[in-house]
Formats: structure tokens, sequence, C-alpha cells
């Protein structure tokens, strides 16, 4: 199988024999995809330097069975490299999609979100909010959605001024704010800021909260390494 | 196959060494024992004391055969500038290339995530605790472009600033004898964003 100029990013990349890269390769159309680069480390290589994570891509490719070998790299446009946090918040959705995204399936809405979140996170938008709402699409883009159109096991839909907790599989689940899950509950105007794709600077602890527990839940207690970066802060 | 075990076992062993395939270990195990069984002796008499004797600097953790390496060991270096590096052979390279006279300190590798490597797998630790008890003037981040050694040399910043330990970072950039019009996109930006100052 042949793909040719596909939009892609690189999510990893690793040395593999003398001097080629073994690459894992988020494609528009293909998703997932592991990659050989033949000959990539090699002194004279002209991918050497446009093979790296978070820049737009054209790959070609030809494929049977599991890994395909590169044919082609062209490089799109030359963003401005990720550095500092943004580098590091970049590192974690690229560990997320490794984690949630299985090879060949294709999820070309969320490789437009993945693209949108390494433009903004380049260009030096908060991060927070970005990341929450990737997180969000992505749980969507792996069958774990969240479920906000209505409570769990009612019809009511949430209400901005009304506290929830969210049960991972269900849905959120009214409580009073003074029933002793502090940590736990998030506003509804929280979770329909997430709905709405507008996370104001207001309700990011609760949102932060809410998708660590969700993303452990569907990790099955695996951690991100990507986490620790971030402790020092 | 008919074979003799024992050069089987050698041309096998042979293929630890990187870059080397089935038709190169035999070659290289031939040629010791048909041409060089001198040279051949001595190679794995060195192999084996090298193997044997050479560990790592408890300081900075780079190869040496003393519990503290000649570098670190030498009173006439200066203590007041730590160099950060990923690997030996990038000390090598700098002690080569540079009339650099300050210390080291080997990470052996660099944080990257995806290969389950976080700042606890590095080592950190020991870095943190150095920085804490004998705090340099400068730090010198020496670590790679790639992705993960810039996401490394930002995580060192920060350990150094929490310390109070002013930090630079090697340039990266052009290459000599190299052209502009040969030279990749993203290295130019780089060179072009880290410009500096002429004096006149
Ligand atoms: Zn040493």
């Amino acid at each position: 199988m042949f793909t040719s100029l596909e939009p892609s990013y690189i999510l990893h990349s690793r040395p593999y024999r003398e001097s080629s890269l073994l690459l894992e390769v988020f494609g528009k159309a293909q998703g997932r995809v592991g990659l050989v680069a033949r000959g990539a480390r090699g002194p004279r290589s002209r991918w050497k330097s446009i093979l790296q994570p978070f820049r737009p891509l054209l790959l070609s490719w030809t494929r049977r069975g599991e890994m395909g070998t590169l044919t082609g790299a062209d490089q799109v446009a030359s963003p401005p490299a990720l550095a500092g946090d943004p580098l590091f918040c970049g590192l974690y959705a690229n560990e997320l999609l490794m984690h949630f995204l299985h090879r060949s399936d294709p999820h070309p809405g969320l490789f437009d979100h993945y693209s949108r979140l390494v433009t903004d996170l380049a260009a030096g938008s908060p991060t927070q909010p970005l990341l929450r709402l990737f997180e969000f699409q992505l749980l969507r883009a792996a069958g774990f959605g969240l479920q906000l159109d209505h409570e769990h096991g009612g019809r009511e839909g949430i209400r901005a001024d009304a506290w929830y907790v969210y049960l991972p599989e269900s849905g959120p689940v009214r409580r009073d704010a003074t029933s002793g899950q502090a940590e736990e509950l998030v506003s509804g105007a929280a979770l329909l800021e997430l709905k709405s794709g507008e996370i104001g600077e207001q309700h990011l602890m609760e949102l932060k909260m809410l998708m660590r527990k969700l993303i452990r839940f569907y990790m099955g207690g695996k951690t991100l390494k990507s986490q620790f970066l971030f402790l020092q802060s | 196959m008919n074979s003799e075990p024992l050069l089987d076992q050698l041309i096998e062993a042979l293929r630890c060494l990187p870059g080397v395939g089935p038709k190169s270990a035999q070659r290289m195990a031939l040629h010791l024992l048909e041409r060089n069984r001198e040279g051949g002796k001595h190679l794995s008499t060195m192999l084996d004391a090298a193997m044997e004797r050479i560990g790592r600097c408890r300081v900075c953790r780079n190869l040496t055969e003393e519990e503290i390496c000649l570098i670190c060991g030498n009173e006439k270096r200066d203590k007041s500038l730590l160099c950060i590096v990923e690997t030996p052979s990038d000390v090598m390279a700098i002690e080569q290339a540079t009339g650099y006279q300050g210390r080291y300190f080997v990470l052996m590798g660099r944080l990257s995530p995806l290969d389950g490597i976080g700042p606890e797998e590095l080592g950190l630790e020991d870095l943190a605790e150095q920085l804490n008890n004998n705090p340099p003037r400068e730090m010198i981040i020496a670590t790679n472009p790639t992705v993960e050694g810039e996401a490394t040399a930002y995580y060192l910043q920060r350990m150094a600033q929490k310390q109070g330990v002013a930090v630079s970072r090697i340039s990266h950039g052009v290459p000599l004898g190299g052209e502009l019009e040969f030279t990749d996109q993203s290295t130019i930006a780089h060179a072009f964003s880290s410009r500096q100052a002429v004096e006149n």
C-alpha cells in the first residue's frame, strides 16, 4: 500500500539499526503508523533535520503489514519550535496520543485538533486551557467521550450553578457543595465550558482535576512520564 | 552448517559491536585468527581489563577506572564552571575541540517521556544535590538540539534557577564552512533567533 504526501506529525522517533530511525507517525487520514526511515541518521541525510516532532510534514511511505517504509518527507512550513513549558505540554500531548491511539485507526478530526494545539502552543497561548480541550477531544476520539448532555441517570440538563461529581463511564452526578468530596467536585459552569470548547481562567483547576482523574481511569493506573516534567514548577 | 562451535561463538560475540553484521563479524574473526593472533590476544586482555575496571565517576558520572575521574580530580580545573552533557562522547568532543577548563556532569541520556525516561530515571537528584552543596558560578547546558535535548535543557535550566545558579547554553547554528543556501530551514531559524550583537 502506497501513501502519498500525507499531512503528518512525528510523535516519537528512536534510533534503529546503524543509521535508521523508527518513527511513530500521526497521519491525518491513516492515523498512527509505525515507519522505518532508512539512513535518516546518516551524516548526509536530508531527513535528519526535518523528521522532528511538532513540525507539520508531508510524508510518503509504502506499507505491507505492520511497519511501513518512509519514501519521502517534506516540511510544510517552519513554525517556531516549541520551547519551555509549551514544549513540555507538547510532549505530554504526544504521550497521550501514543497511549490512546491504536495503529492504523484514522482520526482526521483529532489530527486537526492536534495540529491546532501545536500551532497555539508555539504561538505562546496559555497552555492550560489548550491542554484541557485537547484531553477532552482525545478522550472522545478514543471512544471515552464525556457525557455532558444531562445528569447521569436523569434527564435534567447540566446547570451552571450546581455542583457535580463526574463518574467515569457514566456522567455527572449532582452533589451538595458541602458533600465532603471537595477535590472531586466540579461546577456545572466548568462542565458547560468544556462542552462549548471555550475554557476561561476561572474553572481551570476543577477541569484539571477532572481530566486527570479520567485519564488515570482510562490508563488503568499507568502514569504518564511527561507529568513528572512539570513537577518542579 | 558444519562449522566450528568456538569460531561461531566468536563471530556471534563480535556482533555486539555497533554496525557489525554477520559478514563483518566473520571477517574480523578470521582476520584475527589467520593474521593477527598477537593483536587478538591483546584485544582480549584489554577488553577484559576495561570491562572489569572502568566504572563511573562518583562526581560527574563520566567513565573512569578511578573512584573520581581525572577531570574532577584535577585541582587546576575551574570548579565554578559546570558543563552538562548527554554522554561521555560529548565530554570527549568538548575536551578535544575547546580549551574548556571547567568540570562536567554527564547525564547518560536525556529526558524522553515516551521512552520512559523522566527526571528520576536520569538521576537528576544527584545533580540537584551538587547544585545545592557546591553551586557553580555558571552552569553551561550542552544538550543536543533535538526535541528531547531541548526539554532536558529547559528542565535543567529551571533546576539551576531554583538554586540561583546562572545558566548559559551553547549555541547551535550554521556549520562552519557551510552556506546558508544549503542549510535546512530550522537550523537557519535557530541561528537567526540566537544571533549575537557584534562589538564595535
Ligand atoms: Zn568526574
